[in-house]
């Protein structure tokens, strides 16, 4: 079921307050510091409409860097699970955002489903972005994820300057227009040219022309010498940083925190680049050479991840290429991999 | 069954939710290992080769491979070697104490391979606490004959020395081997695969049960492929960080698989075409 409608740019604000009185509403906003991240919304004004196509990643709000399981009471020694049913609308995602969360659904709940996890996407309803602007780091247009997605979204708005083209796919998302019936408007053959437009106009500024495809199949030719990884694991700074920004990298730990009465169970984000990852009983490190676990991050995104779960591990967002201190981020790897496929050598300098 | 009152159905809802057991028992085995029977607040059905994750409110959760007898049971046995953190506590806990676990986890050992065959258990130190429920299911069934070739560090720290002689009467060709001996021991001295002589089966025509360090069932698997058991048949159970034991935290990852979902159990054969944990073998 997918259905479209007009939305006049001037409407917007009175349906973000009408949903914001109905659930808890999360868009990208200023923080203290000046940087825009996405925050729940207090003053509707203060959505930045305008942000650059790249925030940080919406991973926070499914899984978040710090989560509490359970809390053991020892007094009555009970038991409680604190699984989030808060019901929240997300506004200004973008595309790569929501298709990474379709694959992360099929990690998470297909198969013994995670009861956190899933409870908080049940309960969010997602109004995503069409990217006029795409990033000068995203490559989205290679992986059918973003700029513009054909499926697999709540709401999708696309900009068309005074007005917003909008479209629905799930049951919550339709109801949520049909309560709001006056603001939107049956789209007109123009409003359609326009989305073509604007579609077209946001393809043809992608910079990066990235093939994880190609990638892949690189890789499993074993044309890949272990030098080449062990070129890019020189590079690698061990910070973790390309995880905790990936919007599908999920790798978590679970500690326990004794309080006076109360133990609580959390599990928060870890990385399978540090080496303590694997750790065994009596400090046996499986995975000490470091090369490994450079291999095991990029293996997993191009090899595994679409063997088991039918998507890449990787949606193209660019972010590890922001942050990434060593430049071996997916895109960067992906560029020297493919120049070793043209000139069918290995290039180990600045590729 | 006791089933004492409680909201229904806990672990349906929740994966990560541990359930209530009393610890009723702790046997001493040796200087840092412990044999745990529980009395849980619900039952649970477990088969050999599979784990819970076991823990301490405040000190956290360790994988334990089930140690008794495949069953349906509110009983339940755990055998435990205290090596750190968790495992420390759990050791300072005594009888009435609770423990809290979840699970079964991962697959079980495919005891149909045995039907018809000869039985060879390979284990070093802990690793005989998953392989007692089996032996335990092969004298009860009374047609298998089995050889048990068991390795520890010394004479001293032979887990389940008691079930040793046991098995040695109802039939089990029980093989002992210690890397030092102490005065006194008059058995064999050396690894396990210095002793395939007294396995007294046909390796091409039996079936391998190993668990152990991996250096060992590194050795086991490729001396006894060498000696012609098909590696379909040459099964072992790995060890790995887990954290969760329901294939989300992605600590014991290897390759395709996760070891706590899809293993710990696996022959020689998917170890080798996965190349699970890059063993190089
Ligand atoms: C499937 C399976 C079955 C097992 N069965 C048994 C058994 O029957 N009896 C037995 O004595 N031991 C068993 N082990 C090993 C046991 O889980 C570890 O000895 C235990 O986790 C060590 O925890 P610790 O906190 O005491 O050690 P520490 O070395 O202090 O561990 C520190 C941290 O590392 C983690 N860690 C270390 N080793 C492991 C590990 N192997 N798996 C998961 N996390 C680890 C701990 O969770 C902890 O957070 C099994 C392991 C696996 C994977
Ligand atoms: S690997 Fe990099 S580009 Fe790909 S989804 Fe993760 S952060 Fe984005
Ligand atoms: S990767 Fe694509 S969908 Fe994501 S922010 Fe960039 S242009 Fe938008
Ligand atoms: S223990 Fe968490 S994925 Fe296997």
């Amino acid at each position: 079921m997918k259905r479209e409608w007009i939305l006049d740019k001037n409407h917007l604000s009175y349906w973000l307050r009408q949903l914001r009185n109905q659930m808890q509403l999360i868009a990208p906003m200023r923080d203290q510091v000046g940087d825009i991240v996405f925050k729940q919304v207090e003053h509707i004004h203060k959505i930045e409409l305008n942000c650059p196509s790249l925030l940080p990643s919406v991973k926070e709000f499914f899984l978040p860097q710090y989560e509490r399981l359970f809390e053991y009471s020892k007094k009555d020694d009970r038991v409680v699970d604190s699984i989030s049913k808060t019901k929240r609308v997300i506004f200004g995602l973008r595309s790569c955002d929501v298709a990474a969360l379709n694959t992360l659904d099929r990690f998470f709940i297909d198969e013994m489903p995670d009861p956190y996890y899933k409870s908080r996407r049940e309960n969010s309803l997602l109004i995503s972005i069409v990217c006029n602007n795409p990033d000068p780091t995203c490559f989205c247009i290679g992986l059918d994820t973003g700029p513009y997605l054909k499926q697999g979204f709540d709401i999708q708005l696309t900009d068309l300057g005074d007005r917003y083209f909008v479209q629905a796919e799930s049951e919550w998302a339709i109801s949520i227009i049909k309560n709001y019936h006056f603001l939107f408007s049956r789209p007109q053959k123009s409003d359609y040219d326009d989305q073509y437009e604007v579609l077209l106009s946001s393809k043809a500024r992608f910079q990066k022309r990235i093939s994880l495809q190609q990638s892949r199949q690189l890789i499993k030719s074993g044309r890949i010498k272990d030098s080449f990884w062990q070129g890019i694991t020189s590079r690698c700074f061990e910070c973790g940083g390309c995880v905790y920004q990936c919007p599908l990298c999920t790798c978590f730990t679970v500690v326990d925190r004794s309080y006076n009465d109360t133990v609580e169970r959390a599990r928060l984000w870890d990385s399978c680049l540090f080496k303590g990852f694997t750790r065994l009983a009596g400090g046996i490190l499986p995975n000490e050479e470091r090369i490994k676990r450079t291999k095991r991050w990029f293996f997993h995104k191009l090899i595994h991840y679409p063997d088991v779960l039918e998507s890449f591990g990787c949606v193209g967002c660019g972010r590890c290429t922001v942050t990434c201190p060593g430049r071996i981020d997916m895109a960067s790897v992906c560029m020297k991999l493919k120049s070793i496929a043209l000139n069918g050598e290995e290039i180990t300098d600045e590729g | 069954m006791k089933v004492k009152n409680r909201e229904p159905a806990k672990q349906e809802n929740n994966i990560y939710r541990p359930i209530k057991g009393t610890i009723e028992r702790i046997k001493k085995q040796t200087s840092d290992v412990s044999l745990f029977t529980l009395e849980l607040e619900e039952p649970v059905h477990y088969k050999a080769g599979q784990f819970f994750m076991v823990s301490v409110w405040g000190a956290g959760e360790v994988p334990i491979s089930v140690t008794s007898l495949a069953r349906k049971s509110t009983r339940i046995e755990f055998c435990i070697r205290r090596v750190g953190m968790v495992t420390g506590r759990i050791h300072q806990l005594k009888e009435g104490d609770n423990l809290w676990i979840r699970g079964p986890y991962g697959r079980a050992f495919p005891l149909e391979l045995a039907k018809g065959r000869d039985v060879v258990i390979v284990a070093g130190g802990i690793g005989i606490a998953p392989l007692r429920p089996l032996i335990e299911t092969f004298m009860k069934r009374k047609k298998y004959k089995v050889s048990l070739l068991y390795g520890s560090r010394s004479p001293d720290d032979i887990v389940y020395l008691d079930e040793t002689r046991k098995w040695k009467q109802q039939g089990v060709n029980v093989v002992l081997t210690v890397d030092r001996p102490t005065d006194g021991w008059k058995g064999n001295v050396g690894l396990v695969t210095t002793l395939w002589h007294l396995a007294e089966v046909d390796f091409k025509k039996s079936v391998a049960f190993i668990c152990g360090p991996e250096v060992m069932i590194r050795a086991a698997m490729q001396d006894l492929f060498f000696f012609g058991m098909p590696e379909e048949r040459i099964i072992t159970t790995l060890e790995a960080h887990m954290k969760c034991g329901v294939g989300k935290c992605g600590h014991c990852y290897a390759g395709k698989l996760y070891i706590c979902k899809d293993g710990p159990v696996f022959s020689y054969k998917e170890i080798k075409e996965q190349s699970i944990l890059n063993l190089g073998f």
